[in-house]
């Protein structure tokens, strides 16, 4: 976060280091159900990040002592691939941060997903960043969310996600990899549009309470938007095969 | 399970297995230095929950793109004696977060003055918390955030003498710029819980930490399947920044 | 477009008890990705895994022996079983490869089989359970001319598991995963009778 002989001008006439206004959203690109075996998936291209998602389940979980007879258990992995980073090689293998990144993230499905339908049983979401240019885990959500979509995996909602930050006194919508590291402040949310509810909030860097709250409400306000580039790309996939 | 349900009713009516209301602390005993190897330590307890933590400093080189200043790395423990939950072998997600999220509320609140570390060019203190839990009974993040902050506050650097450090030499205080301190919510049904403990978290929805000064919040990070709302967050950064005054005392007077 | 509804998706403004949907306070909301039209059965799901239902044909593996009890792999979360008594009585080995019916579904989770019977020889592929129907096709069409062009006998699950042995067994597998893939294809049957007439042309 901020600071370093390095730190590069991050708003120049009133946009940002890519053109943006400070409202709008990179381009987002999906793709539903890519992959053959999987049984949802989903690739994303959210600016420059590329997300691979592939769901399996629900299946038998394993290990037997770990499974909840109440309902199925969710299973989150979010992976770096080592060529996603724009700097070095990343080791191969997960690290802490991708750790944290899976728990957060699976905390949204365990939270929108029905899970009471299959007892007993394991549900997989991977999500392998191919290449990573700030929000990966935005995108994560966003991919997965399509990819159990496409699974027939029942949920509640379809969850979206954005990160708002800060840049000087201006609150920004989704930034890239620059401005994550040379922003103020960044939080990244993934919300269940149906009625606005958090379902992953986190935040560092420095922020006053008016300045959170009204972060919060940018990304309810991104939330129309984003959720109808999920809309089009899961219908237009089926479109296909329901016209006959 | 049984145990939860009956947490969930008598949070219904607004009550509390300890009697407490939904926005107080349990108790909080702050006490610093009594590890003589370490540069700094302190132990907090919140109610049951007790966490120790160590610093020490060694000299490294700086990182590329901050040749001026030194470093801060810390990390968590869930000991395996501190709760029947925790097993050894690799730590599991939750200790992670636990490790990340009170790390990141210390970092951003700057409140290590970094450039304090430079000691020559090529050369700089690295800080090293490590937080161990020795009895875990809810609310890590808060009794985490205070044991690192006091461990601090208790820090001495080493001498340096021919580009060592000479340990048994401890002179200088650690230049602490700012404190911050953090507070954690359940939230059980539509209450929101200041300093849940073991049981009211194992029965709670959605759980949310937020770090704050006097001005600013640091840090943020909800966990748990439940979800917010913008109304409560609002509410849960009100009792946030009440509460810094209080918790900053306790830090300040546990330092004399 | 077409009606297709998506999880949190409201399809009423009242509360309904339809098909893979659920109600919260006075609405009705779908639950999956699907088709759905007003005052019908429910949202018709797009894709999924495989719901089992009394009645359907199933092929599967036999896994185990417990007390008595057949345990059988149908490539499904929850436990399938045969039980000898119950409908029929078994002897079936592990390894061995079956057809049967679904008797009872327990709890969602628990699936009761009777009519089992061995399935020897020839091998087994899986499709995705949604695509099934399609293999299959109306009045058996599909699978029916499959059988006739490669004279492969075929016993197809709904549960996505197909069984197939002797023939031109390669042509035949080849024949179901075109289908498989290209499912949303009109006129697909005659596009796999051309297939199939070419491939058996050649030899």
């Amino acid at each position: 976060m901020g600071g370093g002989p390095n730190k590069p001008e991050l708003v120049i006439n009133g946009k940002r280091t890519d053109g943006r206004d400070f409202n709008e959203l990179r381009p987002i690109k999906i793709i539903a159900s890519p992959l053959a075996n999987a049984n949802g998936s989903a690739y994303l291209e959210w600016g420059n990040n590329k997300v691979m998602c592939g769901v399996y389940g629900p299946k038998e979980a394993n290990p037997r002592h770990l499974a909840d007879a109440t309902q199925a258990v969710i299973k989150c992995r979010y992976m770096m691939a080592p060529f996603s980073s724009l700097s070095e090689h990343g080791r191969t293998g997960p690290n802490r941060r991708a750790t944290e990144i899976s728990k957060v993230v699976k905390e949204v499905f365990e939270n929108v997903v029905m899970t009471k339908e299959y007892p007993g049983s394991q549900i997989e979401v991977y999500i392998e960043i191919l290449q990573g240019d700030g929000g990966t885990r935005v995108a994560g959500v966003a991919a997965a969310a399509i990819a159990l979509a496409t699974s027939g995996i029942p949920m509640k909602d379809l969850p979206y996600a954005v990160s708002v930050g800060r840049i000087g006194e201006h609150l920004a919508v989704d930034f890239n990899m620059i401005e994550d590291n040379y922003s103020d402040s960044d939080m990244p949310m993934a919300i269940a549009p149906r009625n606005n509810e958090i379902l992953l909030l986190q935040m560092d860097g420095d922020m006053t309470k008016q300045q959170i709250l009204e972060a919060v409400q940018m990304g309810i306000d991104a939330g129309p938007q984003i959720v109808e580039i999920q809309r089009k790309a899961l219908k237009a996939a089926y479109e296909a095969s329901t016209t006959k | 399970m049984v145990k939860a349900n009956h947490i969930k009713s008598m949070v219904a009516a607004g009550e509390r297995e300890d009697g407490r209301d939904l926005k107080t602390f349990r108790p909080i005993k702050v006490s610093v230095g009594m590890l003589k190897n370490a540069e700094g330590s302190a132990q907090v307890q919140i109610g049951n929950t007790t966490i120790l933590a160590g610093v020490k400093l060694d000299i490294e080189e700086p990182m590329e793109d901050t040749p001026n200043q030194g470093n801060l790395i810390m990390s968590g423990e869930l000991l395996p004696l501190a709760s029947e939950k925790y097993e050894t072998g690799p730590p599991s997600p939750s200790a992670i977060e636990f490790g990340r999220v009170v790390d990141r509320g210390i970092r951003h609140g700057n409140c290590i003055d970094l450039t304090s570390l430079f000691i020559e060019e090529g050369k700089v203190w690295t800080v090293f918390i490590d937080l161990y839990v020795i009895n875990s009974d809810g609310n890590l993040f808060d009794a985490g955030t205070m044991a690192a902050m006091a461990a601090l506050m208790n820090t001495k650097v080493p001498a340096v003498k021919d580009g060592l450090a000479v340990r048994t030499e401890r002179t200088t205080p650690l230049k602490i710029n700012n404190i911050v301190t953090s507070t954690t919510f359940a939230k059980i049904k539509d209450k929101l819980l200041l300093d849940p403990d073991g049981d009211e978290e194992m029965a709670a929805d959605c759980r949310l930490t937020i770090a704050t000064d006097e001005e600013k919040v640091r840090s943020m990070q909800k966990g748990l399947r439940g979800g917010i709302f913008k109304a409560e967050i609002e509410q849960m950064l009100d009792v946030s920044f009440n509460k810094h005054k209080e918790l900053k005392d306790i830090l300040t007077k546990a330092q004399v | 477009m077409r009606n297709i509804v998506l999880p949190g998706e409201i399809i009423a403004q009242v509360p309904q008890r339809i098909e893979n949907s659920y109600i919260e306070n006075g609405k009705t909301y779908s639950k999956i990705m699907g088709m759905y039209e007003p005052n019908t059965r429910g949202v018709i799901p797009l894709e999924g895994s495989w719901s089992p239902n009394n009645e359907d044909t199933v092929v599967g593996v036999i896994t185990e022996q417990r007390n008595k009890v057949f345990i059988v792999d149908l490539m499904f979360f929850g436990r399938c079983l045969l039980i000898p008594g119950k409908f029929d009585e078994y002897v079936f080995t592990p390894g061995e490869i079956v057809e049967a019916r679904i008797k009872e579904v327990e709890n969602r989770k628990t699936i009761v089989l009777g009519d089992g019977k061995l399935l020897e020889g020839g091998r087994i592929i899986k499709v995705k359970p949604k695509k099934v129907l399609r293999v299959i096709g109306k009045k058996n069409t599909m699978i029916d001319q499959i059988k006739a062009l490669t004279k492969t006998d075929i016993v197809v699950g709904l549960n996505g598991l197909i069984w197939l042995r002797g023939g031109d067994i390669d042509l035949a597998e080849e024949a179901i995963f075109k289908v498989e893939r290209e499912a949303h294809t009109s006129g697909l049957t005659e596009i796999i009778k051309q297939y199939l007439e070419n491939k058996t042309k050649r030899e």
